[in-house]
């Protein structure tokens, strides 16, 4: 057969028909942000349409990965007690398809549940340890030219012909290239010439010419190749769909172009088409020997039990694993809750002040601390505290999105001086771009022919004092930049009313993004003296992760602006006015402030403190001094989890060598939908998120909807993610940070290069001696609602049915007036109704 | 796993090795010592290095799976350091020197069970194994000649041998130097090296690479009796310090670029030995190893994207009248009674990037009172650099013998000043570089290659 056989007569699809296949192909990975804004994903978010265990089977293949934790894992999990027995066993006769089943013979005294837990439990894992498979040399070559490509600013020279895009740059390139000569030889010399230049063309040339052992499903084809590199392929869907365009112009890439590229390499012979084959090893052996069965002898239905217990691979035994672990978390949560309902736990027991914090898991402990010291009311809260806003910083930097990324910005504000300190904000700024223009001369310096070796040498001596402060003070070196930080938050504000060309909030949308807080916390509007917005973020020094730690609510930024602009709002007469005319009278000695919780340190900063009225001083005093003392209780909790000194943790906050400054999300595992009452009681450990919710002032569902389809799917993005970085760090997670190697600006490679990592690092999921510290585990979304409008919402809201029905979400719904409890069915659950011997007492 | 281990060798090995540099310190401070001052420098950065390194770790490498190990074999690397360093004896020095070729390849290779550090030790080792093979045989040469293995005997008797033997043995050695340096064609196992934890490039770059010119400085003797292998390192000096150039230009990745960088400033180091400006160079070594340890450590901070490339500080005009200005000052010293020989080259660059940032600093878009607090730091700068240098000559002595003509060696900044303005004139964005110099640049720092000592970064066709 010709290979290189113009177009023929089988019809070459049009450019629409390669278009939609590429952007069905581009599914099958999810976007992925840069680290400067690291946004968590779903690394599996393309298989969400399947459920749960499929999609993690599917995604395994696909991505040549791990679809559990290895067995020796989930053993020891099991032996620290984060699963127990019985939820084990449960899940294992649910894996077999009920009692019925699982007590069938298999030998004399020997059940089909006996093989599977002594597979469990006790028998050796059949799998073989994975190693970090190399890049074949076609993946290696591509992700070399995307890692040139994709520069943001680092290298001194730019990749010539960028303009042309990603497939015509390389291809006008590959020419000179001796690894691409080598990897095809003159087959891809020839195909080189006549290739067509546009890569919807190439795709369209390539299918049509449908090569030996071609998939005729072509989506599933091009998926499998986009899955190969799936760090870059993210990569290039965040620059076609979320990416600020002027911070990607002059390098313009779809996933055609990479696509084009694959199917370049595998016509030209450098690459195959076959998706890899793990290979399985059985345990039969193992599982005969346990139990000194001759499975030989068995008869033939014995013998079908036998083998298919035998045959199960880690995946599957991880999968019943996971559920034990998840109904473990259920039962010990649930009952708590359905407990306050019961008891109609003290509701209403606030005199000092209102907080209203971000849903994060991390402010769970922390809230739980602050009511320890007074009385606090506490609320959960999307950290961008509903405001879809981003900000101009005032030197002259690129805007933030501070915004869910599932939302666009609708406003977009100005940081600005705060009357009366236009001087100072002119002395930051100026020293930032002071800074900035150092920095530039000095890599200017650094890399100039002549300049290059007196620049080194210049700057050794104020390295070495620079190694030494860094290394041996962190904390004082790190002075400097803190107070910059503070003065900054001085002498600047993100000004509510817009300003020089941006559009600031009417006064109507004023009014709706300050009622939204009360509509969906259920806060009322006879408020405490004092109610405090506080956003979060984390401090991270040479951390290339350090956007992880910050708010997911805010794109990966500290949350503070969105405060501060709420809280203005919220203290504007005629806002308070509109929120009258709404039925939402607040007290006229109400004030509201702005504050933001490090999640690192656990200290509190409380914004534009000088504007507080003498009426409110004391009692901002007594606030501050309760939340220090929390702070203070809180980081020593922490710390025993991080095996670390209370004091510690300040240290590594500033320490250009912590990799693990904080645990981050990690063991996130529930979302609880409620007032704060119901789960005030019992101790969370910080692994839920806590979203307020009065089901009494949402007569409509509206809220809660907004709830479950917008914070709550945030939630699970984000539980998606620690749960398979976990699960396969080395495919879904990105490594040890020891051996990451930042590039472009934008994200890590491992060693020397190749794809760019997606998910978290090893540190931030897996203890120093290598156990897991997150539990991989799907979240459990727990509501106080009547079931009818929880059903009602679902059933209008598909993502919800497709969270809930396949499974990545599991629900719970307890009643208001019972506290009876329902589990929301699995649409696939192998499980008959009601015969689940783990449903949840009611 | 490591709790069998009853040291926490961690904690061990960083006290030993802040211990060490305090000792060493007051050692040198009593001056009652048979060491130069130039093993005494080199000593304490390796211990500087050594120690800060050890205690970054401390929380970087919590979380290795081998912390122990990890420790143990950076102790035992600045202990074969610091053999070879001190070494007044020619098997002790040898000693030292492979034993820290060998256990900087084992840190590359520190993950377990990854087949990219696996091949960038072999690399390593390979590359080491044909260098200090070289260094082995230039020694035995030495030692059999002079019939001593005292290094300072050798050293003041190498005039007893014969010319065309005591030229083998300074190739040989600076073969060694060159493997050690990772200079072309060497560079491969330096620029695949990133498998090796972040620490450990820090120290390998700052206190391993720098070894080579450690060597040139330490038998000056012999190469000023051997100008064949003065002017063989000042030719693969020179290559090396543009090259390297050329490959930290396109790297997008902080490491690699990094690693090209070195590349670079360990060709003009070596290039610096072989003019005989010995001062410029130990000055090189020390300053180059706190700076690039400096960086390295801090590669954690290079995540934020910019939409462009960085402007060039200087338009083409500016760096040619500085270049120019450059010439005529380096004709003056060259030509004139100063009497100024190797040094030059250094001496005239590092003038010339002074001139460059204080002509970069009023073009920035900054306040006045910015642009006088940038003026300080760049004098403050210029001032360091010149103590330094200073310093270092009073360790060992300004100058070796000329072994270039004056004319020559004022040639020599022609390179450097006309690859200079053509960096200007690409940042002016004249016109792209030629793909086919990109290419080479880029592949030239790639891993994907199969490993091999020896497989040049100029031959690129036999990839396969």
């Amino acid at each position: 057969m010709n290979m290189h056989a113009p177009i023929t007569a089988a019809h070459p699809l049009t450019r629409t028909e390669v278009a939609g296949l590429v952007s069905l192909a581009a599914r099958t990975v999810p976007p992925m942000w840069p680290l400067e804004s690291a946004i968590a994903v779903n690394p599996l978010a393309g298989f969400e349409d399947r459920p749960f265990n499929d999609a993690v089977a599917a995604a395994a293949q696909r991505f040549g990965a791990r679809s559990s934790l290895p067995l020796v894992s989930w053993r020891a999990l099991q032996a620290e007690g984060r699963l127990d027995e019985r939820s084990l066993r449960d899940a294992a006769i649910a894996h077999l398809g009920g009692t019925y089943c699982a007590w069938a013979n298999v030998a004399p005294g020997v059940t089909k549940l006996d093989l599977l837990l002594a597979r469990l439990s006790d028998i050796a894992p059949t799998d073989a340890p994975e190693r970090p498979a190399r890049l074949s040399p076609a993946a290696a070559f591509l992700a070399k030219w995307c890692g040139a490509f994709f520069d943001h600013g680092v290298a001194g020279l730019a990749m010539p012909h960028r303009e042309l895009g990603l497939y015509r740059a390389v291809l006008a390139l590959a020419d000179h290239d001796p690894e691409f000569a080598a990897l095809t030889g003159d087959e891809g010399r020839l195909l080189l010439m006549t290739v067509p230049r546009d890569p919807q063309e190439a795709i369209a040339e390539a299918l049509a010419e449908q090569g030996e052992g071609w998939n005729d499903d072509h989506v599933a084809l091009l998926a499998g190749l986009v899955a190969r590199l799936p760090g870059w392929a993210g990569h290039i869907r965040w620059r076609s769909e979320h990416a600020d365009a002027d911070l990607v112009a002059g390098a313009p890439a779809d996933m055609a172009d990479l696509i084009a590229l694959w199917l370049l390499l595998v016509r030209a012979g450098a690459a195959d088409i076959t998706p890899p084959v793990v290979p399985q090893n059985s345990a039969a052996e193992a599982l005969a020997d346990h139990f000194a069965i001759t499975p030989a002898t068995l008869d033939t239905r014995r013998r079908a039990h036998f083998d298919a217990i035998a045959g199960m691979d880690e995946g599957d035994l991880g999968a019943i694993f996971m559920q034990a672990a998840e109904w473990h978390h259920a039962n010990t949560l649930v009952p708590q809750l359905q407990a306050a309902v019961r008891t109609a736990a003290d509701r209403e027991s606030w005199t000092n002040a209102q907080l209203v914090f971000c849903i994060d898991v991390r402010s769970e402990p922390f809230r739980r601390a602050l009511e320890a010291q007074g009385p606090y009311q506490t609320l959960g809260y999307a950290g961008f505290f509903g405001l879809p806003m981003a900000l101009h910083p005032h030197d002259g930097e690129r805007r933030k999105r501070l915004l869910p990324v599932l939302l666009g910005p609708q406003h977009d504000l100005a940081e600005s001086a705060k009357p009366g300190h236009e001087d100072e904000a002119q002395a930051l700024t100026d020293t930032v771009v002071r800074r900035a223009e150092g920095a530039a001369l000095f890599a200017a310096a650094k890399s100039g022919s002549s300049t290059a070796f007196a620049t080194a040498e210049a700057t050794g001596p104020f390295a070495a004092l620079s190694l030494a402060a860094r290394t041996l003070a962190p904390r004082l070196s790190d002075r400097a930049r803190k107070a910059r930080e503070a003065r900054r938050a001085e002498a600047l504000h993100p000004a509510v009313d817009g300003c020089a060309g941006h559009d600031g909030f009417s006064l109507a949308e004023k009014i709706g993004y300050a009622a939204a807080l009360f509509r969906l916390t259920g806060l009322r509007a006879d408020t405490a003296r004092l109610v405090v917005l506080t956003g979060h973020g984390g401090s991270a020094v040479n951390n290339p992760y350090a956007a992880a730690l910050d708010c997911g609510a805010c794109g990966g930024h500290a949350g503070g602006a969105n405060a501060r602009v709420l809280a203005a709002m919220l203290n504007d007469g005629a806002v308070r006015e509109g929120l009258a005319g709404e039925g939402l009278t607040i007290p006229e000695d109400t004030l509201f402030l702005a504050a933001e919780h490090n999640t690192t340190t656990d200290e509190v900063t409380i914004f534009d403190r000088a504007q507080v009225p003498p009426s409110h001083r004391a009692e901002l005093a007594r606030l501050e001094a309760d939340l220090a003392a929390a702070g203070k209780a809180n980081r020593e909790t922490r710390a025993v989890k991080l095996g670390r000194t209370a004091d510690d943790l300040l240290t590594g906050a500033s320490h250009w060598g912590e990799v693990r400054p904080e645990w981050g999300l990690a063991n996130n595992a529930s979302f609880v939908v409620g007032p704060r009452w119901l789960t005030r009681a019992a101790d969370l450990d910080g692994r839920s998120f806590l979203h307020s919710y009065d089901w009494q002032q949402d007569e409509s569902g509206a809220a809660l909807a907004t709830i479950l389809t917008a914070p709550m799917v945030v939630a699970q993005w984000i539980n998606c993610q620690y749960l398979f970085s976990t699960v396969d760090n080395q495919r879904y997670g990105a490594g040890d940070k020891v051996t990451q190697n930042v590039v472009g600006g934008i994200g890590v490679v491992q060693g020397n290069g190749g794809d760019l990592k997606v998910g978290l690092p090893r540190q931030s999921l897996f203890t120093d001696d290598g156990r897991p510290y997150h539990t991989p585990q799907r979240l459990l979304t727990v509501v106080l609602a009547p079931f009818e409008r929880v059903e009602a919402i679902i059933a209008a809201n598909d993502i919800l049915d497709r969270l809930f029905g396949n499974g990545w979400v599991q629900l719970v719904v307890i009643d208001p007036e019972t506290g009876k409890a329902r589990r929301w069915r699995q649409a696939a659950s192998p499980m008959p109704e009601g015969a689940s011997p783990n449903a949840i007492s009611c | 796993m490591d709790k069998t281990i009853p040291l926490p060798l961690s904690r061990l090995v960083t006290a030993a090795l802040w211990l060490g540099l305090a000792a060493l310190a007051l050692i040198l401070a009593a001056a009652q010592t048979a060491l130069s001052g130039m093993q005494g420098l080199i000593g304490l950065l390796t211990l500087f290095i050594g120690a800060i390194v050890a205690t970054f770790s401390q929380r970087f490498m919590r979380g290795d799976a081998q912390r122990e190990r990890f420790f143990g074999l950076l102790g035992l690397l600045v202990a074969a350091v610091l053999v070879l360093t001190l070494a007044g004896n020619v098997v002790v020095f040898a000693l030292g020197w492979v034993a820290s070729g060998l256990l900087l390849a084992r840190l590359i290779g520190h993950v377990r069970g990854w087949d990219e550090a696996e091949a960038a030790a072999a690399r390593t080792r390979h590359a080491f194994l044909i260098g200090d093979s070289a260094v082995l045989a230039g020694l035995a040469i030495l030692a059999l000649g002079t019939g001593s293995t005292s290094l300072a005997t050798i050293l003041s008797s190498v005039g007893i041998l014969p010319q065309p033997l005591l030229v083998v043995a300074a190739l040989l050695l600076l073969t060694g130097a060159a493997a050690r340096c990772a200079l072309p064609p060497f560079s491969g196992w330096l620029m695949t090296s990133m498998t090796a934890p972040t620490p450990v490039s820090a120290l390998m770059h700052a206190g391993l690479v720098n070894a080579g010119g450690f060597l040139l400085l330490r038998f000056a003797p012999l190469f000023e009796a051997a100008p064949a292998a003065r002017l063989a390192a000042i030719a693969v000096g020179l290559l090396a310090a543009l090259w390297g150039l050329g490959i930290m230009a396109v790297r997008s990745d902080v490491k690699r670029a990094l690693a090209g960088s070195t590349v670079s400033q360990m060709g003009f180091m070596i290039m610096s030995c072989g003019l005989g400006a010995y001062a410029a160079a130990l000055w090189h070594i020390v300053a180059h190893g706190l700076f690039k340890a400096w960086l390295f450590l801090g590669a954690g901070s290079a995540v934020g994207m910019r939409g462009t490339a960085p402007r060039a500080a200087l338009g083409a005009g500016t760096v040619a009248l500085i270049g120019a200005g450059a010439l005529v000052v380096g004709a003056a010293l060259a030509f004139g009674s100063a009497g100024i020989g190797g040094e030059l080259v250094p001496l005239v660059l590092a003038g010339a990037t002074a001139a460059m940032m204080l002509a970069a600093v009023p073009a920035t878009r900054v306040s006045l009172a910015s642009r006088v607090t940038l003026i300080v730091a760049v004098a403050a700068l210029i001032a360091v650099n010149l103590l330094g240098f200073v310093f270092a000559g009073s360790l060992v002595g300004f100058e070796g013998p000329a072994v270039l003509s004056p004319a020559a060696t004022l040639a020599l900044l022609l390179p450097f000043l006309g690859l200079w303005l053509w960096q200007a004139r690409l940042g002016e964005g004249a016109r792209p570089i030629n793909p086919a110099l990109y290419v080479r640049l880029l592949n030239a720092g790639d891993a994907t290659r199969a490993p091999s000592a020896l497989q040049s970064d100029f031959q690129q066709g036999a990839v396969k």
